[in-house]
């Protein structure tokens, strides 16, 4: 692995499922990457094929009925090509998961220890001591309290938070290079979701992992982001700094999205209108249909290119191709090309008028 | 040789002898290939060196024969010990679990101690009592505390009042036309039962899962495929074919076992394989998967025993339809007379009903509390290990 190499890297990534009524496109051509040491969130609204896009990294996704193309480079190797063996030792080893649910998430016929010493033995050959010994570790580390007493209870005797945190310990069982966090937090509260989201970020550093990040929680994207990758109907619709992004939402979704959040000064109103029929999605930019700036041009072709509109912040919008206004969409001070995206700004409040 | 380990249980350190690594084996296989290498090399020995009428345990002097079906049974016994059994001594505390769930139900609970006595009778019967023999002299006797006429038997064992001959302690439950023991009889029909039972159950559960699952894990054609060998089990005329098989190689229980076990699995591989399909899609087996489980790990590890609840119970419930189908049978006449199964005692007092009715009451009641209770007990298994009504509460 040479040091420019990102960790993952994925590109072109397209999953389709073939189903009865047709083929349903959930990702469309994604591109994104993650270093070592960096978190990346994907955002977007449910439905927009976030998920999708995480498990087809390891061909989690069953194959028939999905179709998976593109390229994930791991490290250099290209996961779509491996076969499923090899993919297995990289699955839990390298590339490790945690999920939304982990009420479902848990075997409930085992004990949790039981299934943190599975996950260990599955890679790794050693004894049931020394498995026990390292699960209780690692309960110990995620913040178990009492670990070696509470090694052989069930999971329904864990809190949700607990619960999390036991698969956050299984998923560190192989120390893995990548960490994919499906929407980790959104069945918890406030309170443990924060608790969660301090220790992915010291685990982060304690077991140098990259941190693939997938949440609809914008809130949740301030906290740990490094970087933000804005999905939408299976495309990306902005990706860059979470901060530049924070501040200057590219975008029209992006904008409406930051906009549903009344601590960033939104109306918390959502967006009017529902994703696109994922069977026949829209031509031209997927969001036009809700989009109030949409043009005749943007109902038009392909999703426009990605365009960059300030270092390392790239935009998928009609308005910022050849040809169109940025500040149709923007209505801070224009001049994202120029300099280093710092252009004066009241901040979001002014970001657009409301949708209602 | 199951019964001697259990008595050092208590010296046994679990943790100490259960797997180093995960291709070692785990206590429980270790103690089934231990036992079962004895067994097998007896069975050979047994079917290779020993003449048909020959004791197999001629060697330490004892009478004792084993017939084919006898070693299968003694295989069972073992399979039912080393994997139901110790694993719930292993986990104490589940064990707990489902015998406090388990007591809520009352009738299960007198199901379980019936049974019990059935299993024990079973096992321990035959070698304490000595096989029922044929004795015209004293036939017909009553069970005690009843009468009958003394004309009906040929001298009466008990006394004689008033014309009437009482029943004694001496055959409890009376005598038949041929002047053999019901209570006798009944005892080796309990053997007769439990095999039937245990060899049955192993052999529908064996195919049962595999079908299933393999079936539920292959998907597409392989799935339909199976699917439709096992409608074509299910709707296969099991009793025609047994009568024709009856035809060419003779009726003896074993013939039974074999034919109807191996056309009621399709039920249970049809169960197994939508449970799997519904357990597949949980979250935790993605979860397994994601974390780099091989399918046979997934299947072994999640997917079986997330499904064991349902099939333990599934099997429960069909032990009783066989033991009623060879009663039936027996009954009609079909199948081997001198197997002494309950069955074959109903049939041969069919004709004695109307001044000898304990012949046929006595195994009929027998057959019909045993019948009864593992359906009770089914029942009762189905509430106590059902793992989802246990998430739902936690």
């Amino acid at each position: 692995m040479s040091a420019d190499q990102p960790l993952l890297e994925v590109e072109n990534l397209t999953t389709t499922f073939s189903t009865d009524n047709g083929t349903l496109t959930a990702v469309d051509g994604i591109d994104f990457s993650v270093d070592t040491g960096e978190t990346v969130c994907i955002v977007g609204e449910s439905g927009s094929g976030k998920t999708v896009a995480t498990e087809s990294i390891t061909r989690i996704i069953n194959t028939p009925p999905g179709e998976i193309e593109g390229t994930v480079r791991y490290k250099g190797r290209d996961l779509l090509s491996l076969p499923e063996s090899e993919l297995r030792q990289i699955r839990g080893n390298d590339i490790a998961h945690i999920f939304q649910n982990p009420q479902e998430a848990m075997n409930h016929c085992y004990t949790v220890g039981w299934q943190i010493v599975e996950a260990l033995q599955i890679h790794q050959d050693v004894s049931d001591d020394e498995a026990r010994a390292r699960a209780v570790d690692l309960m110990d580390r995620v913040g178990i309290a009492n670990a070696s007493s509470r090694f052989d209870d069930y999971p329904h005797e864990f809190s949700g938070g607990q619960k999390q945190r036991v698969m956050i310990a299984m998923a560190l069982v192989g120390d893995p290079d990548l960490l994919i966090a499906d929407e980790p937090t959104t069945a918890l509260d406030v309170t443990v979701q924060a608790q969660i989201l301090k220790l992915l970020d010291d685990l982060q550093e304690e077991f140098e992992m990259g941190i693939l990040f997938v949440t609809h929680d914008l809130g949740v994207v301030a906290e740990i982001a490094d970087r933000i990758v804005v999905m939408y109907a299976g495309k990306v619709m902005e990706r860059g700094g979470v901060l530049d992004i924070f501040d200057h939402p590219g975008h029209p979704y992006t904008q409406q999205l930051l906009e549903c959040l009344p601590e960033f000064g939104g109306t918390g109103g959502g967006i009017s209108g529902t994703l696109p029929d994922p069977y026949d999605p829209p031509e031209g930019c997927r969001f036009a249909p809700r989009c109030e700036y949409a043009e005749e041009a943007c109902r038009t072709g392909e999703q426009p290119e990605e365009v960059e509109v300030a270092p390392g912040q790239r935009v998928s919008c009609v308005h910022y191709g050849p040809g169109g206004n940025p500040s149709i969409v923007r209505n801070d001070e224009f001049g994202p090309i120029d300099g280093d995206g710092t252009a004066p700004t009241d901040g979001e409040s002014e970001v657009g008028p409301a949708d209602d | 040789m199951a019964t001697e380990k259990s008595e050092r249980f208590d010296q046994v350190d679990w943790n100490d002898l259960s797997r180093s690594g995960r291709f070692d084996l785990s206590v429980n296989s270790l103690g089934m290939l231990l036992t079962t290498i004895p067994l097998a090399l007896l069975g050979v020995y047994d079917w290779q060196f020993l003449g048909e009428r020959t004791p197999t345990f001629e060697f330490i002097g004892l009478e004792q024969n084993l017939e084919t079906l006898d070693f299968f049974f003694i295989f069972t016994l073992f399979l039912a010990f080393w994997y139901l059994v110790l694993p719930l001594y292993q986990n104490p505390r589940m064990t707990r679990y489902y015998w406090k769930e388990f007591r809520r139900n009352r009738p299960a609970v007198v199901s379980l101690g019936w049974l019990g006595v059935v299993f024990v009778g079973g096992i321990v019967g035959p070698l304490i009592l000595n096989a029922p023999q044929q004795d015209l002299l004293i036939a017909y006797q009553p069970p005690v505390f009843t009468s009958v006429a003394d004309t009906t038997p040929a001298t009466c064992v008990g006394e004689v009042m008033n014309g009437r001959c009482y029943g004694t302690w001496q055959h409890p439950l009376g005598t038949t036309g041929g002047g053999k023991d019901v209570f006798t009889m009944i005892v080796y029909g309990m053997t007769i039962s439990m095999q039937i039972g245990f060899i049955t159950t192993t052999i529908v559960a064996t195919i049962g899962i595999t079908f299933g699952t393999l079936s539920a894990y292959s998907g597409g054609w392989v799935d339909e495929i199976m699917m439709r060998f096992v409608d074509i089990i299910l709707s296969f005329p099991t009793f025609l074919m047994f009568l024709l098989i009856l035809y060419i190689y003779g009726a003896g229980l074993g013939m039974f076992i074999v034919v109807f076990s191996l056309f009621a699995w399709g039920g249970t591989a049809r169960y197994i394989r939508s449970k799997s399909l519904s357990i597949s899609e949980e979250e935790f087996i993605k979860a397994s998967r994601i974390s780099g489980a091989s399918t046979y790990q997934v299947i072994r590890g999640h997917v079986v025993p997330n499904a064991a609840s349902s099939i333990i119970t599934q099997l429960t419930l069909l032990i009783p339809g066989f033991l009623l189908a060879e009663a039936q049978l027996a009954f009609l006449g079909v199948g081997d007379s001198t197997v002494p199964s309950w069955g074959q005692l109903i049939a041969t007092g069919r004709s004695d009903l109307s001044f000898a009715p304990w012949i046929v009451l006595a195994p009929g009641i027998v057959l019909f509390l045993t019948i009864l209770a593992f359906n009770f007990l089914g029942d009762a298994l189905l509430d106590a290990l059902n793992p989802e009504a246990e998430a739902e509460n936690g």
